[in-house]
């Protein structure tokens, strides 16, 4: 069965060419129309091993995880050295970017209030940060420390460069998870 | 036949021969590096990915699949996709701020101009 009220079976039980019965835990993740996915994601974990991760979550986390893992294994199909951890690696070197123009804009902005006669402030000018923008900030402060403890996600991908000292995924996540709890958004699927 | 197993080979609980494609990557003293990629991609599918690779790209791809797979491991979820949505989130706030202070830099330095001028006059 592929779902209720279908009759034909889950992509996932048509590529392994068994019945697919009325609990098959692939059915509700791995529609027939859509046989791309499920054969990606066979192709790097298998299909036990999915089996195993989505009997171990509760039922509200399986459709999350199913695209985390479909999202996964196309990376690494189409970047088979390095997977995901590229799109990480490009990400940091991008937030690091981006942090330096910000203390580069914020020096700036420092010393235009030190040659001002009168505070900028007296103006209702610049440094009012809200609560988001204080917290940012710190984080990216604290960031920068880590990043020069070597935290080690950061090498070229371009230039093949690699340094295989990660740092441990919760330390990562950890300091990023200072910020705000992590956005799950639609569009990450997409 | 090595005369120390490799982890992986242990982990399976077999015999090690000197050609094991796991061998130069998960060495006897870091057990848990092949246990947790074996948990998450198995034995035979992370052996299949790198035969697939030059030889000289199986470290790297090594080190990456156990960082997913420490990543799916603490995170069940999400795995690393998880730290991937922290850093675009990131990336957006960041622009935004930098946005936000690069216009207060380009009016602070308008009214500066503004000032100078009104002072010549």
């Amino acid at each position: 069965m592929g779902g209720p009220g279908s009759s034909s079976p889950c992509a996932s039980c048509k590529l392994l060419r068994r019945r697919c019965a009325k609990d098959c835990i692939f059915a509700p993740y791995f529609p027939p129309d859509d046989p791309h996915k499920f054969a990606i994601v066979h192709k790097v974990f298998g299909a036990s091993n999915v089996s195993k991760m989505l009997q171990e979550l509760p039922v509200h986390q399986r459709a999350d995880a199913v695209n985390s893992l479909v999202f996964e294994a196309n990376a690494r199909v189409r970047d088979p050295v390095y997977g995901c951890v590229g799109a990480i690696s490009y990400l940091q070197n991008q937030v690091s970017q981006l942090q330096m123009q910000l203390a580069v804009a914020q020096a700036e902005i420092l010393c235009i209030q030190m040659q001002h006669e009168q505070p900028l402030q007296s103006h209702h000018q610049v440094l009012e940060l809200d609560q988001d923008e204080k917290a940012l900030l710190l984080n990216n402060n604290s960031i920068n420390n880590c990043n020069n403890d070597n935290n080690n996600l950061g090498y070229a991908m371009s230039s093949g460069q690699f340094n295989s000292n990660f740092a441990s995924p919760s330390s990562i996540m950890q300091m990023q998870m200072q910020m705000q709890d992590p956005l799950k958004q639609e569009s990450l699927w997409t | 036949m090595n005369p120390k197993r490799c982890a992986a080979c242990k982990y399976l609980r077999r015999r090690c021969p000197k050609d094991c494609i796991f061998s130069p990557y998960f060495p006897p003293s870091d057990p848990d590096k092949f246990a947790c990629i074996h948990r998450i991609y198995g034995a035979g599918n992370v052996s299949k990915m790198l035969q697939q690779l030059p030889v000289q790209t199986r470290a790297e791809a090594v080190e990456s699949l156990s960082f997913e797979a420490k990543c799916r491991v603490e995170d069940p979820v999400y795995g690393c996709v998880g730290i991937i949505s922290l850093l675009q989130t990131q990336i957006q706030k960041t622009q935004t701020l930098l946005a936000r202070t690069q216009a207060q830099i380009a009016v602070a330095q308008a009214k500066h101009s503004q000032t100078q001028i009104s002072e010549f006059m």
